[in-house]
């Protein structure tokens, strides 16, 4: 058939009156009324299932204001598919058909196939792409018509083409296109079954409307127009068997709700929106007038341009202007009658977009949507049936057996459900999810306690709940999203969604709440949606913790243990590659690990190299062994530890370098060093030195072969760092430890002593007689320890007499003993030990007391422990103690206990520290730091020499390494290049030698080197902002900053402002000039809001290419990540010169998100791990 | 210009390397405005409608001169309009329209997405010449953009209007022609400012010649002005705001076709491999690989929806050009020597390690997603290439 023929039969006056329409069509819709009242029916049909003919009255009162939706759910079930939902603006063409009808009293027929048919049902058959074979119509008329690639084909047909037509060429048009869009079906055989069998229905109502001989007419899809003609070209169908039975399987419930303008824009994810309704509003009211569609196109454009101008960009009427010239230029060189949306669009992403997809971007896309979108909201007519969300609700509450409206007002009664094991429950638990989500105060989750093992998800919940009236206003007010919870619980979050997407995208916080909310609800396609999001945005915004939290809610969902949804195994392929996804996107954030000092850093590494190992590849492999060699102390540890647990490297080898850790530990730092490596190596992987034991073996030996005073100086730090195990775990591997020594038959507690004692003195007596023969090896020297043990008798108690041995009796008598060594580090059974020894554990005991997790209550009941659990402090005061300290290790090592006690929080000791011989570092000053704001002032008077000598001690050293970098800044450069004007003056004297005289004698110059005047650089003024991020805790790298900030500031040439931020910002730069002051002052905590600095930082600006913005942060940004790139580009965009830090410290070693530093490095923000010598040097460069 | 024109139409000329597209389209140009007699913009050689044909090509259809013109000397009655832009209509007949308005246009984009390309077509087209250019480097003056002196000159006879040298905008703007700027972003943000009042008031104040007629050059109608310039690059300075409102901005984006941007590839590397004088070809099985990975780790995306991560060096269409012309080149001269496919890797490890020492391990992060996926579904090629994999580890 030819197109023309096709057109002929489909408005052969012949045949019924057919008006082929899309949903939502300003333009059909502003004809429609013409066209009827050309055609005169006497009945009218329209593609509406037949459950709502009751509606169509109400629909097309008078007083019913559109927007407004019909929704329709089967009875009875509150979810599940085949909801169907049918909004109605002004510019639909049914609802103008349905208000013509009902102004000239023409009966109208909702005429589609009714819901409860089955043909809905069925699952439809999966559509398989693009057909293959010859060229489509759709695709020779797509190539003709000229437009983005992404327009619909209806746009560019009907819609745009429509200005200026007569109706009845538009109703052509329109059943041309829906003609050729069947063809290609056809053709294809990609008819869907359910269209087929709709279309029959339709053909037999049509038939029925006109078999007395009145004349109908039928407003159906464009699509569907064709296949209307079919039985007056082919036999008449007979009656309808599945007509009539099919109604009584299950009732629909139909509602009319009212609807709003950004709710029927395509893009708030209600079904069978249209884009920008206010835009179509305009068209339908220019009603075909290309002139008035013009002034729209102009009065949007200015608009527009008002609402880009109130968001702060600038945007004139210049720009309105050029805006409204491209949008009607590029109409015409398409030869369309007027601009459509598709040009105004475009010509606003041209005119004002300026290329920035982010900054600017964005804020066009804003105006767009608030311009084109609106805001009208409908109502249906006042006298209509109550109906939507509160009677679904209330129904489904009664039929849960849940207490509703009918009940007796009850206190609140407490369920417990159990959604994995009873239907009803889950049902009951979907509900009160859904509940929530829509604000209802109903039901409240109470928290359920787990009895079993730690870290056990519990899979009952418990719920308090209550109906009041509250909860009968809101479900009332939320009615406007949906006809049953489970619609308004998606409308709700989807609506939170589009939220988050209007400020800047979703954060990562926001994905995994959306996810886990929707999972919760029971909303399949939400849950799609939200994955692919996961998909999409978590790889490159999400931080460690973050994405370990994704998969561990990923798991849940596979394992079906969310009761909302029920297994299906598309998800489950989707969730299953989405967690593949997120966990390479983890191993990427290995690297931003590099600088961290946090034990949970350590425990994520593990979980992560699980995982990560599980699926195998060369990328962990890699980023661990740098961890292992360039990482900080504690990284080292975990990284070593998490190898050799995934099998990258041997036991043994990482044995020698534990033991390496532990020679190289002569320095106090290097000692803190060691107590950090052990505590990463223990917090990845405790049982490792228990069960491997090649990793032990090196270790062992070693202890055993140290010097004594060696082994004293090392012993609070290898403490420290066995610290990390609980008592149960050090008791585990004590025990391990003395098996290896072959030391176990000192625990003879089993044994008779008298037996005992007759065995000992025959060792001893054959010990005399070797020695006495010189038969014993060389270096076995008689341990000391060993007689009074072996006798049973018990030490004095820890909190007896002090023991009476001088630190010099200990050092001169006889060495301690490996297992000595090894309670002692351990910090378990030191009952055993003998009198000094003990001493020395007291003290350590002390600082560490009994250890946590496992085993730290005191209930550890194994032999040996004696009274080692429950210990009370022995030290009357932090003095006796500090003084113990001093006599047993020496006053280095006391420093350093004392200091250590201080980072570990005990606030006592401060007063002990000795302000001139502490050891400066910034680990004691932070820990210092923090405790500061608990302080009296009275106290916090007798810490400032102490604080102001670290700061100075600090400040001076870092002072003379910076200062060098700083030197030598601004030099005039001479250039030679021909810049600026041409200096005469100068010009001549150089090229006098060149001057001759003409024949007609003036003298001419000829300017071999022409001297130029360029201009000089002012000096003086730049600016320095240091935006130092304080969430979280102290970290080093705020010590650090403020230090640097104060060096910088003596910089003349510099001035130098000092902002700390967390979720607020505090400007410190009267304070910067003193580095003390700026660290009382920082007070640490909140979130993270970098964008909030950044835009504070942004006001300090002055003269934009002489400012230079730092920002130190570890880049896990609180809030979008949108804003926060749009901040970094309006600064860069400014021209000034912005560099992020994503750590600073003497090694310059990060901790940082790589994913978020990444889209700022892409942004314009160079990120980069620095040491202050390093920022001193960017600086310098910068401002020389 | 980054992308080289591919294959020319018409015979190079002697000695070049490059001919400008007028030259190289000269048959096209000359019967198109033949063709489309419709109403121009002022100065115009073409109408807009035209020069879009022009651009993008006629699609494989033969055009006809309309019966009763007569065709010029040299110029065919019928005529297949060859492609030279791939990428979109929409795009282009945007950019044909602001120049129809005589707005100022900038392109932005990636490296290596074809925009100079874009710009020389379209200044070709619109006023016959591409060659009114600056290429902005951080070392243009203001002089380069406005206009210079004759220095001798000026010292002999004192400021004249033959002493003055005009830059390639005050030509364009005195004969309503169309002028471009290169990288406008890496000249210096002062130097980039002499646009500003050239573009809002339309004419140059000279105020060494103030008080005769020169001290106000005005532009002729028909002037305007193409700019581009890079969004990814090292050593951009940004444009002021004030310039910004001065353009109308085009983002031209990698080519969005697989088989495009394959074609594309082909024929150049081809044309590259053709000059060195050989005729050695890259297999298409190799340069599918080359192609698949270049838009893989420039999407961030692979073509089955993996998420890859992208390296901070751009991976643009001409990076793979140079890199498929390089693995012709070595097929041609060291025959037999290796595998063509064994020395991609090393090709891509050159591409992506540029700046920064991680987009090493990102290349190695690829190899772990994309690479071993397709590797496991069984493709031969992508085998291979997993197992040449300790290529990249050191």
């Amino acid at each position: 058939m030819t197109p023309d023929e096709a057109a002929a039969a489909l408005t052969a006056p012949t045949a019924p009156y057919l008006i082929g329409v899309r949903h939502h069509s300003p333009s059909l819709a502003a004809a429609v009324p013409a066209l009827l009242d050309a055609a005169r029916p006497q009945v009218l049909l329209v593609e509406l299932p037949a459950d709502f003919q009751d509606w169509l009255g109400w629909l097309a009162h008078p007083d019913t204001v559109a927007p407004v939706a019909l929704a329709a759910v089967p009875g009875g079930r509150g979810d599940g598919p085949g909801a169907a939902f049918y909004p109605f603006a002004d510019f639909s063409p049914e609802l103008a058909a349905l208000r013509w009808a009902a102004r000239h009293d023409v009966p109208a027929v909702a005429c589609d196939l009714p819901l409860s048919h089955r043909a809905w049902h069925q699952v439809p058959a999966r559509r398989t792409g693009p057909a293959p074979g010859g060229p489509s119509l759709y695709g020779a008329l797509r190539a003709r018509v000229g437009g983005r690639t992404g327009d619909d084909l209806w746009d560019r047909l009907v819609e745009a083409a429509a200005p200026g037509s007569p109706p009845e060429a538009l109703r052509r048009a329109a059943l041309l296109t829906g003609w050729a869009l069947r063809q290609d079906a056809e053709r294809d055989e990609a008819v869907d079954p359910l269209d087929r069998a709709r279309e029959k229905w339709m053909r037999a109502r049509l038939r029925d409307a006109s078999a007395d001989g009145r004349r109908a007419a039928a407003l159906v899809g464009a699509f569907h127009a064709p296949a209307l003609l079919a039985p007056a070209q082919g036999t008449p169908a007979r009656g309808e068997p599945e007509g009539a039975g099919t109604k009584a399987s299950t009732e629909w419930t139909v509602s009319l709700i009212p609807y709003t303008y950004p709710l029927l824009d395509e893009r708030s994810g209600y079904p069978a929106g249209i884009r920008d309704p206010e835009w179509q509003h305009l068209v339908l009211s220019a009603a075909g007038d290309p002139a008035a569609l013009g002034e729209a196109a102009l009065g949007t454009a200015v608009r527009i341009c008002a609402e880009l101008r109130s968001q702060g960009h600038p945007s004139g009427p210049a720009d309105a202007r050029e805006l409204n010239r491209l949008t009607g230029d590029l109409a015409r060189l398409r030869g369309l009658p007027a601009p459509g949306r598709s040009e105004l669009v475009e010509a606003a992403r041209t005119v004002l977009a300026q290329g920035e997809p982010l900054g600017r971007g964005r804020a066009v896309a804003r105006a767009l949507e608030r311009v084109l979108i609106g805001d009208r909201t409908g109502r249906p007519a006042p006298g209509a049936p109550r109906s939507g969300l509160a009677p679904a609700v209330e129904a489904e509450l009664a039929a849960l057996g849940l207490p509703g409206p009918a009940g007796p007002a009850t206190a609140a009664r407490d369920l417990r459900l159990d959604p994995l094991r009873s239907d009803v429950d889950r049902r009951r638990e979907l509900l009160l999810r859904r509940l929530l989500v829509c604000g209802v105060p109903y039901g409240e989750p109470l928290a359920v306690t787990v009895t079993g093992v730690a870290g056990t998800e519990a899979l009952t919940t418990r719920w308090s709940v209550r109906w009041t009236p509250a909860a009968a206003a809101v479900l009332t007010g939320v009615g406007i999203r949906g006809v049953t919870a489970a619609q308004a619980a998606e409308g709700v979050l989807r609506a939170a969604r589009r939220t988050e997407h209007d400020n800047g995208g979703p954060t990562a916080g926001q994905i995994l709440a959306g996810l886990r909310e929707a999972a919760e609800c029971g909303l399949p396609d939400l849950v799609g949606e939200r994955l692919t999001e996961a998909r999409d945005i978590l790889p490159g915004s999400a931080a460690l913790p973050e994405l370990l939290a994704a998969l561990g809610l990923l798991d849940r969902m596979r394992a079906g243990h969310i009761a909302g949804l029920p297994a299906d195994d598309t998800r489950t392929a989707a969730t299953v590659s989405v967690a593949g996804l997120l966990t390479s996107a983890a191993v990427r954030q290995i690297d931003g690990l590099t600088g961290s000092d946090d034990p949970d850093d350590a425990r994520a590494l593990l979980e992560l190299a699980h995982r990560a190992d599980a699926l195998g590849g060369i990328r962990l492999a890699d980023s661990l062994s740098r961890l292992a060699t360039h990482g900080s102390p504690l990284m080292r540890g975990a990284a070593g530890a998490v190898r050799v647990l995934i099998g990258h490297e041997e036991p043994g080898d990482l044995g020698a370098r534990v033991v390496s850790w532990v020679d190289a530990a002569t320095s106090p730092t290097a000692r803190s060093e060691l107590t950090r490596r052990l505590t990463g190596l223990f917090t990845a992987a405790a049982p490792l030195l228990e069960a491997a034991s090649p990793a032990l073996e090196p270790l062992l030996d070693r202890i055993g072969e140290l010097p004594d005073r060696a082994f004293l100086d090392r012993l609070p730090a290898l403490r420290g760092g066995f610290d990390t195990l609980s008592p149960a775990g050090r008791e585990r591997l004590l025990a391990v430890v003395e098996e290896r020594l072959g030391d176990r038959t000192r625990d003879t507690d089993a044994i008779d002593p008298a037996e005992l004692a007759a065995w000992t003195a025959a060792d001893l007596a054959a010990r005399d007689v070797l020695t006495g023969l010189g038969l014993l090896p060389p270096g076995t020297r008689q341990p000391s320890s060993g007689t009074p043990a072996a006798t049973g008798q018990p030490y004095p108690g820890p909190g007896g007499p002090a023991p009476a041995a001088p630190v010099s009796d200990l050092t001169l008598g006889p060495a301690l003993g490996p297992a000595d060594r090894w309670r002692l580090l351990l910090g378990r059974r030191t009952d055993h030990l003998p009198p000094p020894a003990a001493a020395l554990a007291n003290a350590l005991d002390e600082l560490y007391g009994s250890g946590r997790g496992e085993g730290s209550r005191g209930d550890l009941t194994g032999r040996g422990t004696g009274d080692g659990g429950g210990r009370i402090s022995s030290f009357p005061g932090v003095r006796e103690w500090s003084g113990e300290l001093a006599r047993l290790f020496g006053p280095g090592i006391r420093e350093e206990v004392l200091a250590a006690a201080a980072v570990s929080g005990r606030q006592d000791v401060l007063a002990e520290l000795d302000p001139d011989s502490v050891h400066p570092s910034v680990d004691l000053l932070r820990a210092i730091l923090q405790h500061v704001g608990g302080l009296p002032e009275a106290r916090l008077a007798a810490l400032r020499p102490l604080v102001r000598r670290l700061v100075d001690a600090l400040t001076r050293e870092l002072g003379t390494t910076l200062r060098p970098a700083l030197t030598g800044v601004v030099t005039p450069r001479p250039s030679r290049r021909p810049g600026g004007p041409l200096d005469l003056a100068r010009t001549l004297r150089a090229n006098l030698a060149t001057a001759r005289r003409t024949a007609d004698g003036t003298v001419q110059v000829i300017p071999v080197h022409p001297v130029f005047r360029s201009r000089a650089r002012r000096t003086a003024d730049w600016r320095l902002v240091l935006l130092t991020d304080v969430s979280g805790s102290m970290e080093a790298s705020t010590v650090w900053s403020a230090l640097t900030a104060s060096v910088l500031a003596g910089v003349p040439t510099l001035s130098t402002h000092f902002l700390a931020f967390s979720t607020e910002v505090v400007d410190l730069t009267d304070h910067v000039h003193d580095p003390l002051a700026l660290l009382l002052e920082v007070r640490v905590g909140g979130g993270t809001h970098i964008a909030a600095g950044l835009r504070y930082a942004r006001g300090l600006v002055t003269v934009p290419s002489r400012t230079l913005v730092v920002v130190i942060s570890d880049f896990q940004e609180g809030y979008p990540v949108g804003g926060l790139l749009g901040e970094v580009r309006s600064l860069v965009g400014a021209g000034c010169h912005v560099l992020g830090c994503a750590g600073l410290d003497d090694a310059g070693r990060p901790r940082y998100s790589t994913g978020v530093a990444g889209q700022l490095v892409a942004a314009g923000m160079p990120v980069a791990a620095l040491s202050p010598l390093e920022l001193a040097r960017w600086v310098g460069e910068k401002i020389r | 210009m980054t992308t080289a024109p591919s294959r020319s139409a018409a015979p190079e000329a002697a000695g070049r390397q490059i001919s400008p597209p007028e030259d190289r389209y000269a048959t096209e140009l000359a019967f198109l405005a033949a063709h489309d007699t419709g109403p121009r913009p002022p100065a115009w050689r073409l109408t807009p409608r035209a020069v879009v044909t022009f651009v993008l090509g006629s699609d494989g259809d033969t055009l006809r001169l309309p019966a009763g013109t007569d065709a010029p000397e040299g110029v065919p009655r019928h005529l297949v309009v060859e492609e030279k832009f791939v990428g979109d209509r929409a795009l282009v007949e945007r950019c044909v329209v602001t120049l129809a308005g005589e707005r100022g246009l900038l392109l932005v984009g990636e490296p290596g997405t074809a925009k100079s390309m874009l710009s020389e077509l379209l200044s070709a087209a619109v006023c016959g010449t591409s060659g009114l250019v600056v290429q902005g480097t951080a070392g243009t003056t203001e002089d380069q953009l406005k206009y210079g002196w004759n220095y001798a000159l000026l010292l002999a006879q004192g400021p004249t209007r033959a002493a003055l040298v005009p830059s390639p905008v005050l030509t364009a703007m005195t004969c309503g022609g169309v002028a471009r700027v290169e990288e406008v972003t890496r000249c210096l943000p002062e130097v980039q400012d002499a646009l500003v009042s050239l573009l809002s008031e339309r004419r140059i104040a000279v105020p060494e010649l103030s008080g005769g007629d020169d001290a106000l050059l005005h532009a002729a109608p028909g002037f305007t002005l193409i700019a581009t310039a890079n969004l990814r690059d090292k050593g951009v300075s940004e444009m002021s705001a004030a310039l910004k409102r001065r353009f109308n901005f085009e983002t031209v984006g990698p080519i969005g076709d697989l088989g495009a941007e394959m074609a594309l590839v082909r024929r150049q590397a081809r044309a590259a491999v053709e000059r060195a004088g050989t005729t050695q070809q890259v297999d298409d099985t190799v340069l599918e690989v080359l192609v698949t990975a270049f838009r893989d780790l420039r999407d961030g995306r692979s073509a089955e929806g993996w998420e890859v991560e992208r390296p901070s060096t751009v991976m643009s269409t001409a990076e793979a050009v140079s890199v498929a012309a390089s693995l012709g080149l070595a097929a041609a001269y060291f025959p037999g020597d290796r595998d063509v496919l064994g020395l991609l890797p090393g090709h891509l490890l050159g591409v992506v390690r540029k700046d920064d020492p991680a987009d090493a391990s990102r290349l190695l992060g690829y190899w772990d997603g994309a690479v071993r996926r397709r590797a496991e579904q069984g493709s031969a090629t992508w085998r291979t290439l997993w197992d040449l994999r300790g290529v990249l580890e050191e």
